[in-house]
């Protein structure tokens, strides 16, 4: 698939929005709309619980936000992708965030660093198998051993609890790339405590 | 078991995986070798599920 110069076809576009253009406006807020309801479609048997008419207002939302986001950061695309793929990412994000928050709307996020040993006695009884339960005493000493209280929160609620990053950033009171940034360190440490890396 | 621990390699964070992925999935369209062009994304997207559905959603949507 041949792009060509990725500017080239929306020009015109980002002329008439940095001029404010309304119809300019509507034209991409279309656009935001239409990748914030694919992200809900896409989600919909995982919110099988909600309503469409909410799964609608949702996706509406998230176009709106991404509008602000995209028309704020208008001046700093530079071309190295088609202007519409810039501008989906935004509402991708936004729709995202939402429907990962409403799918966890009502589940509790328990916020215990001792947590996974219930979760690793589950995981070691289901698979029967002797490689796994002996991961998992490794894993679990290495947690004990070598993670602050901070970063065993983290790792047992993302990388074992699977709690959506959005969701216990909204719940921790902070972002995504801070957790992250969390985890990553978590997983390295642990990383090297088992032997899969050099320290 | 190997998705606990993560990616080994050096990798980007969120934030530049957000700036980035326009970028990296529109070189993957065209072709063009989008790992290189932009180390260590991909294995954020291993390491963070969430970048990781963004990124399918976008692959697929910009595919049209």
């Amino acid at each position: 698939m041949a792009l060509m110069d990725p500017t080239v076809d929306s020009a015109p576009l980002i002329d008439r929005l940095r001029v404010q253009q309304p119809e300019a406006i509507a034209e991409l807020h279309e656009l935001l709309l239409r990748a914030a309801r694919f992200e809900a479609g896409r989600r919909r048997a995982a919110l099988s619980h909600v309503r469409g008419e909410e799964l609608d207002d949702i996706a509406n939302q998230a176009a709106d936000d991404a509008l602000m986001a995209v028309l704020a950061k208008l001046d700093t695309y530079r071309g190295a992708s088609r202007f519409t793929t810039w501008a989906y990412k935004f509402a991708l994000l936004e729709a995202g965030v939402r429907l990962r928050r409403r799918a966890w709307q009502h589940r509790e996020v328990v916020l215990e660093p001792d947590a996974w040993r219930a979760l690793a006695d589950r995981q070691q009884s289901a698979h029967e198998q002797v490689e796994q339960a002996e991961f998992f005493d490794a894993l679990g000493r290495a947690i004990d051993g070598s993670l602050t209280q901070h970063q065993r929160t983290v790792f047992v609620a993302l990388a074992l609890n699977e709690v959506p990053i959005d969701v216990l950033a909204e719940r921790m009171a902070t972002t995504r790339g801070a957790l992250y940034k969390t985890l990553h360190d978590a997983r390295k440490r642990l990383r090297r405590e088992l032997g899969e890396e050099e320290a | 078991m190997s998705d606990l621990l993560g990616p080994a390699g050096p990798e980007v964070g969120c934030d530049a995986c957000f700036e980035l992925l326009d970028e990296f999935v529109d070189l993957e369209l065209e072709g063009v070798d989008a790992d290189s062009q932009v180390p260590g994304m991909r294995a954020h997207l291993q390491g963070c599920p969430a970048c990781h559905e963004e990124y399918e959603s976008l692959r697929e949507l910009a595919a049209g």
